[in-house]
């Protein structure tokens, strides 16, 4: 039996030399992206770390159009183009949000809730590497509960746990929302031509590995967004119009702290005074597991079953 | 049947005379400059004008995408990305929303990008809705350049003219009403037929670097040390054509449209004046009125505020005696120890003429000007001139 191949890239649409940091998702993330998505694309791109792995003035590292534009208001200003596009004719134009989490879960937060809410005709990717990592790592709402960052250091880590976007956006009834992550490359992959052929808003969540911020050995970048998945930490899921839908069930009952084990951010956590942390972070990892199995079944059973438009 | 249609010759032919609200004025304006999106947010006392334009649309009677945004500051940075795939945009706001959008107006200016924007000025908090300029004169050093309508007639022929400016130059415009005293108060406007406007402002000219997903490029990258000030440079080379370009498209508008306008306009300044009250907005018309009683007193408009027509008001003053007593009258308030119509006349004259100057608060917050205030400001001008004064404080 042949490996399966649906995850090599056949129409490279990425130019060599991009400026990620080693091990970063951003350029594999972006690389299947556009493959997928083709030149007829749009990318609107705010404050992130990709505003520098696009490449500066005057350089573009995707055979697309890239528009740099304002932290806050990415979706606006996608709002803009689509509108404008379609009178031109182009509604064949994809129209493509790539943000980080800061400019997500944060400062973009607004304006992402207000085209979502418009039902805009965009696809909005967020690469979720849980910290503000272009600016040097600093705290975001998207930061896991016990990681260290520049501005929660050593014993003042963070003790909050991160904002439920997927659950929040799917609470604005969109078509299409997904979690992916590039350890599950065939995953990724069907979500962003599922996310293609669907008309309104669209949103995907990547796990967006990060060796810097993360004090992660490059080399263990997708092991450990694989580790991720397996452990539960970061669910592959989709919702349609609040349907959910689990793609990925771990076999395996790996513990949090398989995967946390490899990142120096929560190294702290490891120490004998810290133990009841790690086993709260394990314990709300299975609740929120239940909850998306539950929802699920509600899903199944026909709750969420309607289309407000 | 409308009365202006049974006198034998109108005033302006090919116009139609209706009793008009400034902001419905700005609104009608933008349905015949075509503008072709219209993100929208609503703010006291601007909020008429996209409530205007939402039913323009909604009638068929404008064929625009207009979309009701989450803030203003997402309404700029759509207009920003309309304006980047080549659309002509129009929009309006005021006070805290035109704070809010700050950062999104460097970014517009800086991409180059034409627009007409209609701001109805207000000051900030404690709050006020009532007018003052603060707003608008507070976003000078954002690039754009800065319009003051003195009557509704006058909003609805500069947003016409500004469109050309706009689109000429690739840098934005805004043409600023006064809250109430004018956005909210009828006049007589005539306005345009639309296919005289089309003859005057044809359609949006692509300069082919607009958004194209037939030959991709990357839009506002990181740029480096070696190549930023260039793009500052350009824009000064424009900004610096702003003043001539104004008067050229007014007059051109003038043979055209029938009213003429320019980037000051001059009353009763001569070799005789002794004291020139120097205005913006709906103050003028009351000032001009009251100098009917003040031989000696003339009124000096500032069309064009930004950036500020210095030539053109050395023009006006050419023939005035050195004596000339000018007095800046600042319904607007920059934290600042004088008004921002001041800090531009210093800067203005430096090295060219030598004025002495007085500088008047005065119609803060919206309190009224009416004719009595400005002979309040005349009176004192006559008899004692200090460098500041605040009037009407009681």
């Amino acid at each position: 039996m042949l490996p399966a191949m649906e995850f090599l890239i056949k129409d490279e649409k990425v130019f060599s030399g991009g400026l990620s940091c080693r091990g970063c998702g951003w350029s594999l993330l972006v690389r299947h992206l556009s493959s997928i998505l083709g030149e007829n694309t749009v990318y609107v791109v705010p404050a992130s770390c990709f505003s520098i792995i696009a490449g500066p003035y005057p350089l573009n590292e995707i055979k697309g159009t890239i528009v740099h534009t304002v932290f806050a208001a990415a979706p606006a200003t996608a709002t803009g183009i689509r509108h404008t596009l379609d009178r031109q004719g182009r509604k064949d134009t994809n129209v493509v949000i790539l943000a980080g989490d800061g400019g997500t879960f944060d400062i973009g937060f607004q304006a992402l809730s207000g085209a979502a809410s418009r039902g805009e005709n965009l696809i909005y990717l967020v690469n979720n590497n849980g910290a503000y990592m272009n600016t040097g790592i600093q705290t975001s709402t998207a930061t896991p509960y016990g990681a260290v960052t520049t501005t929660n250091p050593n014993s003042n880590f963070k003790k909050k746990f991160p904002k439920d976007l997927m659950g929040i956006i799917a609470a604005h009834n969109i078509p299409y929302a997904a979690t992916a992550s590039l350890a599950f490359m065939e995953d990724y992959r069907k979500k962003i031509k599922r996310a293609k052929e669907i008309e309104g808003f669209r949103l995907l969540m990547v796990d967006g590995p990060c060796p810097p911020g993360h004090k992660v050995d490059p080399a263990n970048s997708i092991r450990v967004s694989r580790l991720a998945v397996e452990s539960k930490l970061y669910p592959l899921f989709e919702v349609e119009y609040q349907n959910y839908k689990i793609n990925y069930h771990p076999t395996t009952q790996l513990p949090v702290t398989e995967c946390m084990k490899y990142q120096g951010r929560f190294k702290h956590l490891f120490k004998e005074e810290n133990k009841n942390l790690l086993e709260e972070i394990q314990i709300v990892t299975d609740k929120n597991w239940k909850r998306l199995v539950a929802l699920e079944k509600l899903s199944e059973e026909g709750i969420y079953n309607y289309d407000l438009g | 049947m409308n009365n202006t249609e049974t006198s034998t010759k109108k005033k302006y032919p090919r116009h139609t005379e209706k009793v008009m609200k400034g902001n419905f004025a700005a609104a009608e304006a933008a349905k015949l400059c075509k503008a072709g999106f219209i993100p929208a947010y609503p703010i006291t006392p601007q909020t008429t004008i996209v409530e205007e334009l939402a039913d323009k649309v909604g009638r068929g009677e404008m064929d625009a995408a207009y979309v009701n945004m989450d803030s203003e500051h997402s309404v700029f940075a759509a207009a920003m990305g309309s304006a980047l795939a080549g659309e002509r945009v129009f929009t309006a706001t005021s006070g805290q929303g035109l704070f809010y959008a700050h950062e999104v107006l460097h970014a517009i200016a800086h991409f180059r990008l034409p627009m007409v924007v209609c701001n109805v000025g207000r000051p900030s908090i404690p709050w006020n809705i009532w007018s003052d300029q603060s707003d608008s004169l507070s976003q000078r050093d954002t690039g754009w350049i800065q319009f003051y309508g003195e009557s509704s007639q006058e909003v609805l022929d500069t947003v016409i003219q500004s469109y050309i400016l706009s689109e000429k130059l690739e840098i934005p415009v805004f043409v600023v009403l006064d809250a109430f005293y004018q956005s909210h108060t009828s006049e007589n406007v005539w306005i345009p037929d639309q296919d005289l406007v089309n003859e005057f402002l044809p359609p949006k000219k692509l300069k082919g670097t607009e958004i194209n997903p037939d030959k991709p490029i990357a839009i506002g990258g990181l740029v480096q040390p070696e190549h930023y000030g260039k793009f500052n440079y350009d824009y000064w080379i424009d900004i610096n054509r702003v003043e001539n370009l104004t008067n050229q498209i007014g007059e051109e508008f003038y043979q055209k449209f029938g009213r003429k306008y320019q980037a000051v306009e001059a009353i009763n300044i001569n070799k005789d004046t002794k004291i020139i009250l120097v205005t913006i907005s709906s103050i003028t018309t009351t000032a001009k009125g009251v100098i009917q009683n003040h031989p000696e007193v003339g009124v000096l408009k500032i069309r064009l505020f930004h950036p500020f027509p210095k030539n053109s008001i050395l023009e006006a003053l050419k023939d005035v005696a050195n004596d000339t007593l000018l007095v800046a009258i600042e319904r607007n308030f920059m934290g600042d120890k004088v008004g921002a119509i001041m800090q531009e006349l210093r800067e203005a004259f430096y090295g060219e003429r030598y004025f002495k100057m007085l500088d008047v608060f005065t119609g803060q917050g919206g309190k009224d000007v009416p004719p009595i205030t400005i002979e309040k400001i005349i009176y004192k001008a006559k008899n004692n001139p200090e460098d500041v004064i605040w009037i009407d404080m009681e």
